[in-house]
């Protein structure tokens, strides 16, 4: 049973250092990904494991043996790496490549044998390259040269398998079908394979420890679920994201959202009247540009309801699958008639949610500026008996405006809230640019004066 | 193609390399023979100054089996020859002139390729050639040096005074080169060949100082950097032919160490190569080879860089058979060489570097040419 132990391990380039106190110990079949943001150390933690690096401080032990007082041919019989870079500089052919991997189980003037050519054949058959085998490496393609170098990895039949970055020439197949077959080796012959791997769910999917890495510090270590959270992922990437389990990978998945737009902070709230995630990206979008956003009535379980749990958005809520209630609606009201604009997603209208717009009409009433996003017509999402097309109307006849799609909205609400910001400053002049939105877009459009 | 195709043409490789390698040995064998027909004295007789006379192919080849031990004794030499006189001149001419000159030729041929193929395969460069470290200026230094200011009558272990001083410059470069690019216990590959180029034109550099005052030995030291074969005796093929024999079968060792440099350094170390003990033990064993044939034929350029590339072209990257094969090319290349070099201008010899510059130069840039991918160090 084969067993890496890093202990302590510390690593300076010249007077940097690039890796402090790392620990980890791994025993055989585990599959270990070594996770973090650029620069964080983790090709340093594959290079001092593999042995060209060796650390200022600590030990990595192989078998219970420090690997530095091993000699190069020992450990390269246990132990192959897939590297970073894999220049080959003269045109070998795939085939003699691989069996470079025999290198360390040959005698010094012993040719490749037979059971070489086999084994060759075996793994080159296993990473789907055997085709390629009298084709020269360098006029192969990135993702076949890649395959060829993990060809010969395995060639060597290693105990440990490190890889760098694996996958960052192969396409979306090949990255499944090298990492089950390293993952099945794993399992079944009981390797210990160390990945540095950027893309979080390729290692959610395979990896079942990690080790993740925080400007050169070991932040979290352990079995891939402890690891890979959202709080962990926030902190080390500085990234939001949603960790999920995959009903069918039955594998954690990370979901990162892009970081958010830091803009100046309007102060002016935007009530969105949405459902069944037609409101997601309208509220992501409107946060970012700096409103304070509400929701509601949305039912527990709507995806727009998660989307504002998870944005922190205030919203009223109902239970799943149930109509607005009273209650609820007039909390709705309220926070619709507290909104600076009202914006009404380009949602379904059912008896469940019809309320919705009933407030909507009220709040218009009010004098709350309204948009309607009208992406499918009213007709198509009514399932009120024209009831929902009636308020529709109703809603027109009151100054609500409505527009196509609702990628238009923000610019429009912009320019309509600088404008009133303008005014309100007692600004005669309006730079040109409101001006021109104002007119282009705001005016032709019955809306009311903001007063 | 299928896959008893492949593993077929693979396991027939061993066997083609013998074919390939006994081939070329045969050839070059031929190749020496020939070129003892080729020379003043069979070729232009009208020109030279002494009556000598023409010596037929038959007649070499029965000088040259009088010297095989024990067979020897039966071949009658003079049967082929018409008068006494000419089979002792003709002897002389073979045996103490032409037959030391060309293996000679043969010998720094191949220990120029050999060298060239080490270089290229450490430095992972197949624009690499066996002057990377230095040893060309260093030689030309120490030779100038010599010629300038040491007597020449002087010999040192068979050489004289100017070739010892060419040998020992050329490698104290090469140790002035690893000792600069060290950097802890390792020498970084970048580092060697930046300090070597460097090395390289600093000694020029005095070198080109002492052209300027070499007044009337000028023409010797610029011959020098030309390379000749012209003024060769056994003795120095006796000097030359350990290093570059022991030389080659060293390096023999570590042919598929060199085909390991090929996939990178780090690659190589985790395929099992030590890679930093063998790069130096290499490049020391390529140094005392370039060394040993420039001491006793010059600097002469392009063997060490296009022989290993052209042959690498032919059969292929693999050092085990690139190496043996290189150095019996580059002996048959220079043997060649020397041979042109003998009838091309008469009495008064071009140097041998000019031809192998001749020759090498379209042939670098055609390579250059027709490579796909860019190089890297």
């Amino acid at each position: 049973m084969v067993s890496i132990n890093i202990n302590g391990v510390e690593c300076r380039y010249g007077s940097i250092k690039i890796l402090e106190n790392v620990n980890l110990s791994v025993t055989a079949g585990d599959f270990v990904g070594i996770l973090g943001p650029n620069g964080s150390g983790k090709t340093t933690l594959l290079k001092s494991v593999s042995r060209t690096l060796k650390p200022s401080k600590g030990a990595i032990l192989l078998n219970e043996r420090d690997i530095y007082t091993l000699k190069n041919i020992d450990v390269a019989k246990q132990m192959a790496v897939v590297p970073q870079d894999n220049t080959i500089s003269f045109s070998f052919t795939a085939l003699e490549v691989v069996l470079m991997g025999r290198n360390p189980h040959m005698e010094r003037f012993q040719m490749e044998t037979e059971r070489d050519v086999a084994i060759a054949r075996r793994v080159m058959n296993l990473t789907n390259t055997w085709h390629l085998a009298s084709r020269s490496v360098n006029e192969l393609s990135g993702g076949e040269r890649q395959r060829v170098i993990i060809a010969r990895a395995l060639a060597q039949e290693p105990k440990v398998l490190l890889l760098d970055e694996p996958l960052t020439y192969l396409d979306i197949i090949n990255q499944l079908e090298i990492m089950d077959l390293i993952k099945s080796l794993c399992v079944s012959e009981g390797i210990i394979v160390m990945a540095v791997v950027h893309d979080l769910n390729l290692a959610a999917r395979y990896c079942n420890h990690a080790l993740l890495l925080k400007s050169g510090k070991v932040f979290a270590a352990g079995p891939i679920d402890t690891v890979l959270t959202s709080e962990n992922i926030k902190s080390v990437f500085k990234v939001e994201a949603i960790v999920k389990k995959n009903p069918v990978t039955d594998s954690l998945y990370v979901i990162p959202l892009s970081p958010p737009k830091t803009s100046v902070p309007r102060n002016c709230s935007i009530h969105v009247v949405s459902g069944a995630g037609t409101g997601t990206v309208l509220m992501k979008t409107l946060l970012e540009e700096g409103y304070n956003v509400t929701a509601g009535v949305l039912n527990v379980l709507d995806t727009d309801f998660e989307t504002a749990e998870f944005l922190n958005i205030p919203v009223i809520s109902e239970a799943p699958f149930s109509p607005i209630s009273e209650k609820s609606c007039r909390a709705n009201l309220d926070l619709m008639s507290k909104a600076g604009f009202l914006v009404i997603t380009s949602v379904p209208f059912g008896y469940g949610n019809l309320p919705n717009l009933e407030d909507a009409l009220e709040a218009v009433k009010r004098g709350v500026q309204t948009y309607v996003i009208e992406e499918e017509p009213i007709a198509s999402r009514d399932f009120t008996d024209g009831k929902a097309t009636a308020l529709m109307e109703e809603l027109k006849k009151q100054g609500a405006v409505f527009i196509k799609h609702a990628s238009e909205l923000p610019a429009l609400v912009n320019a309509n809230h600088d404008l009133m910001e303008l005014r309100k400053n007692g600004h005669k002049e309006i730079p040109g640019h409101t001006k021109k939105v104002a007119k282009e877009i705001v005016q032709p459009s019955c809306h009311k004066e903001p007063s | 193609m299928s896959e008893d195709e492949v593993k077929g043409n693979f396991s027939k490789r061993s066997s083609r390399w013998k074919i390939i390698l006994a081939a070329l040995v045969v050839a070059l064998i031929i190749t020496i023979i020939a070129s003892l027909d080729i020379g003043f004295a069979s070729q232009t007789p009208a020109n030279m100054k002494l009556a000598i006379p023409q010596i037929s192919f038959i007649q070499i080849l029965y000088i040259l089996g009088k010297q095989i031990p024990f067979v020897g004794n039966k071949i009658n030499v003079s049967a082929v020859f018409t008068k006494p006189g000419d089979l002792a001149s003709a002897q002389n001419i073979i045996m103490l002139i032409r037959l030391p000159r060309i293996l000679a030729a043969a010998l720094v041929g191949a220990g120029l390729a050999a060298a060239g193929v080490i270089y290229q395969g450490v430095f992972r460069n197949p624009m690499a050639d066996s002057y990377l470290l230095g040893v060309s200026a260093g030689a030309s230094l120490g030779y100038a040096v010599a010629i300038l200011y040491i007597s020449s009558a002087l010999t040192i272990a068979g050489l004289g005074i100017s070739q010892a001083f060419a040998f020992i410059f050329a490698l104290l470069t090469v140790f002035l080169a690893l000792l600069i690019a060290r950097s802890g216990t390792r020498i970084p590959v970048v580092n060697l060949l930046l300090t070597g180029l460097v090395l390289n034109i600093f000694f020029l550099a005095l070198f080109s100082l002492l052209e300027i005052r070499a007044g009337k030995a000028l023409g010797e030291i610029v011959a020098f950097t030309l390379g000749s074969f012209s003024s060769i005796v056994w003795t120095h093929v006796w000097v030359v032919f350990p290093f570059v024999i022991v030389g080659i079968a060293l390096t023999f060792f570590f042919t598929r160490d060199l085909n390991m440099f090929s996939m990178g350094d780090e690659t190589a170390q985790h395929l099992g190569v030590n890679t930093e003990r063998v790069r130096i033990f290499l490049l020391v064993i390529a140094s005392l080879m370039t060394a040993a044939a420039v001491a006793i034929s010059g600097v002469i350029g392009f063997v060490g860089l296009i022989i290993p590339h052209m042959t690498r072209l032919a059969i292929g990257p693999d050092h085990r058979i690139l190496l043996p094969t290189s150095a019996v090319v580059g002996a048959m290349f220079m043997v060649i060489c020397d041979a042109v070099v003998r009838v091309a201008t008469g009495a008064s010899e071009l140097p041998v570097g000019v031809i192998t510059a001749l020759v090498g130069t379209p042939v670098f840039f055609y390579l250059l040419k027709r490579r796909k991918t860019s190089y890297s160090l």
